[in-house]
């Protein structure tokens, strides 16, 4: 931009010369691109690097100086330094950030913005160091789970508040490394202390990253979300003991649970929103989910390894996650009723539409598979043929919806869905070397066919509809 | 490569994909003063600040009411020593070998338990009581380790003036005290270590850690006593 400026009041002087403008238009052009304020940014700029430079290496010598004086302090003055550079660093940075955009372009951060960002960011990092920090120097032994608990509740707190995109990210990995660290305590009796409660319902708490992505307007928050609660809530809800519940309901509820809910995800189910900001995105975690599923259920180990009818060791310690279970249920049910309900198309009619209905079929379908085969009688060889079937009707119906829609992305995934499929099954099972060559070459022969006819039918209606998407 | 399903969707009155309502407009790009007042900082900072106290405040509480209580470690394989920044620490009180021996370890274990199994389950509570030893004399320079005496599962009431009361915990067919960390500067880890080491192959100048603990029977390790030198970090 600057340089534009420049440029243009090089320009415009000749312009001015020449007598192609007149003085009232020269004036205009000054005012418009405010040339006379460049020398003024010029200058202003060298003495922000100048104080930026100053600053890094006062900085420096401050932590060189704390880190040679550390051990000699009491512990009461290394509390206030830490505290003080916490609370410094995200007053500094929120002043700066804060600061109004002035003449600046619209739309885009000034450096102050920008400085001031960074600054709020790396309190953010701060708190957790000083978390740690404090927890070393009382020589206390905790988990790793509960400190990344309590900072990423901190940095939640922030986010909200500031409705800062970056914030919302780093919280939602910070939450994510807690449950992942601390999964293994819920195996364990233990007290029921506060953050114990929060690991346990972790997937509960990580729903109000939902409205936080709305807060910020950001796709970033609900896909890291959504990336982190689903494998949660499946872990949970399979491998731990809830009240009532065996082993084969929840096996399948862990693989049925989590697409049900993604594909009936509707922004609009929420009061005040107007439009489908993230439902594209829910429905896509939903088709990898199910893919990654009907991938791993196609293999025949994967049957044989499953546990027919197990017993349950029923314990006591942990039998309200049984409340996680019946909220998710609850609210995927009430999605589906969301979208089946009769509507101004088709008045007091209850229909779901294609795509969701053969979706919904596959998914009762699989429940139905895992419960009877834990449940009633073990069936592997009848599982395994059934989930290949389902893979390849993912597949084929990506491609279909693919083609139909000129969703390039779309027919692709199906594509490597079936090919994925193919080749997986001639690794399983012992083929003859010359069968499996034939196979490899059509598999090959057809994917490069298919997809040039793709391209090319599409390349002729335009791929308008895909810029759009 | 984005999937877009919404076509798929019956409910018509949802068709127009407007921009997002004003209310929640993008404001990260353009921040201003007014949006943003100050307590917007204050409110979220002044809550992570009462995160951060929140962490050492039971140990400041226990290390302002505690009393001084000596331990002695047990020794420990020397390679088990250094995990980062701290000593790993292990204690006399921290093997079921002393503990049971102790007096009130038949009604710990008696009570609901798993049969063949004779330790109490992981997470069971219980309370050591831990005795001054008598004759303290004045011209040693290192303190004198209290004896275990007795072992409950409920807090004792009616202690000796010379007895307190520590909680454990047992995880996993091992003891915690909440002791078991003592972090210390890198610099010095090795010379301690070292220290350490010496003191316990010479059974004759143990190894002993002060730590401080409260009525609840919670503790704090305060220092470490090796060789009759002290080390406080």
């Amino acid at each position: 931009m600057d340089k534009f400026r420049h440029q243009l009041r090089k320009e415009v002087k000749i312009w001015h010369a020449e007598g192609l403008i007149d003085d009232s238009v020269y004036e205009q052009l000054k005012a418009r691109y405010q040339l006379d304020a460049l020398e003024k940014a010029a200058s202003d700029r060298f003495v922000a690097v100048l104080l930026g430079l100053g600053g890094i290496l006062i900085g420096l010598g401050a932590i060189a100086f704390v880190a040679a004086n550390w051990q000699a302090w009491s512990r009461e003055i290394r509390v206030l330094l830490l505290l003080s550079l916490f609370v410094g660093v995200n007053a500094g940075g929120f002043y700066l950030w804060r600061t109004p955009a002035g003449n600046a372009i619209a739309g885009t951060q000034t450096w102050r913005q920008r400085l001031g960002q960074s600054l709020l960011l790396l309190g953010a990092l701060i708190l957790g160091a000083n978390l740690g920090l404090m927890s070393q120097m009382f020589h206390l032994s905790g988990s790793v789970y509960e400190l990344f608990l309590v900072w990423g509740l901190g940095v939640t707190v922030m986010a909200y508040s500031l409705q800062m995109t970056a914030l919302g990210v780093m919280a939602v990995i910070l939450m994510a490394i807690a449950y992942w660290s601390g999964v293994g305590e819920l195996f364990r009796p233990g007290e029921p202390t506060v953050l114990r409660i929060l690991l346990e319902h972790f997937p509960l708490v990580m729903a109000q990253f939902v409205v936080l992505a709305y807060w910020c307007q950001s796709k970033g928050i609900f896909g890291l979300a959504a990336i982190a609660l689903i494998p949660a809530l499946s872990f949970n809800t399979a491998l731990l003991p809830a009240l009532g519940l065996t082993a084969a309901v929840k096996s399948s509820l862990a693989v049925v649970l989590p697409p049900f809910l993604l594909w009936g995800y509707d922004d609009l189910n929420f009061p005040k929103v107007t439009g489908r900001m993230f439902q594209p995105l829910a429905r896509t975690l939903a088709l990898v989910f199910l893919s990654l599923v009907f991938y791993s259920c196609a293999f025949n180990w994967f049957w044989l390894a499953v546990p027919g009818s197990s017993g349950d060791s029923q314990t006591a310690f942990n039998q309200i996650l049984v409340i996680d279970i019946v909220i998710f249920g609850m609210i995927a049910l009430w999605e589906w009723v969301q979208l089946a309900k009769p509507s101004r198309k088709r008045l007091r009619r209850w229909r779901l539409d294609q795509t969701s209905s053969a979706l919904g079929g596959l998914l009762i379908v699989t429940a139905g598979v895992f419960l009877w085969h834990i449940n009633v009688y073990p069936i592997p060889t009848l599982a395994t043929f059934l989930f290949n079937v389902q893979l390849f009707l993912l597949g084929a119906g990506l491609i279909r919806v693919g083609l139909a829609k000129g969703l390039r992305g779309c027919f692709w995934w199906g594509m490597i869905l079936l090919i994925l499929q193919i080749m997986s099954r001639m690794l399983e099972y012992n083929t003859a070397l010359l069968l499996k060559s034939f196979v490899f070459v059509l598999c090959g022969a057809g994917a490069i066919a298919a997809g040039l006819w793709f391209e090319r039918h599409f390349s002729r209606k335009g791929f308008a509809q895909e810029d759009e998407a | 490569m984005s999937l877009e399903f919404e076509q798929s969707n019956p409910n018509p009155e949802t068709q127009p994909l407007e921009p997002p309502i004003p209310e929640l407009q993008p404001v990260s790009s353009t921040p201003s003063k007014s949006r943003f007042p100050s307590w917007r900082l204050w409110l979220p900072l002044g809550l992570q600040s009462l995160l951060i106290l929140s962490v050492p405040a039971q140990a400041i509480y226990t290390h302002l009411t505690g009393r001084v209580v000596i331990l002695q470690t047990a020794p420990v394989d020397p390679y088990d020593f250094l995990r980062g920044y701290y000593q790993t620490l292990s204690y006399d009180i921290s093997q079921w070998e002393t503990l049971e021996k102790l007096p009130g370890w038949k009604e710990l274990v008696d009570q609901p338990l798993a049969e063949n199994f004779s330790y109490p389950p992981s997470g069971t509570r219980f309370y050591v009581i831990l005795e001054q030893p008598k004759a303290e004399g004045k011209n040693q320079q290192q303190p004198q380790a209290w004896k275990p005496v007795g072992i409950s599962r409920d807090r004792p009431e009616n202690l000796q003036p010379n007895q307190v009361a520590l909680r454990g915990k047992s995880q996993y067919l091992q003891v915690e005290y909440g002791l078991e960390n003592y972090y210390m500067p890198e610099d010095q880890i090795t010379q301690v270590n070292e220290d350490i080491s010496r003191a316990q192959i010479d059974l004759d100048q143990p190894f002993v850690v002060e730590v401080k603990v409260d009525s609840t029977g919670r503790a704090v390790p305060i220092s470490l006593w090796v060789d009759r030198r002290n080390y406080r970090f």
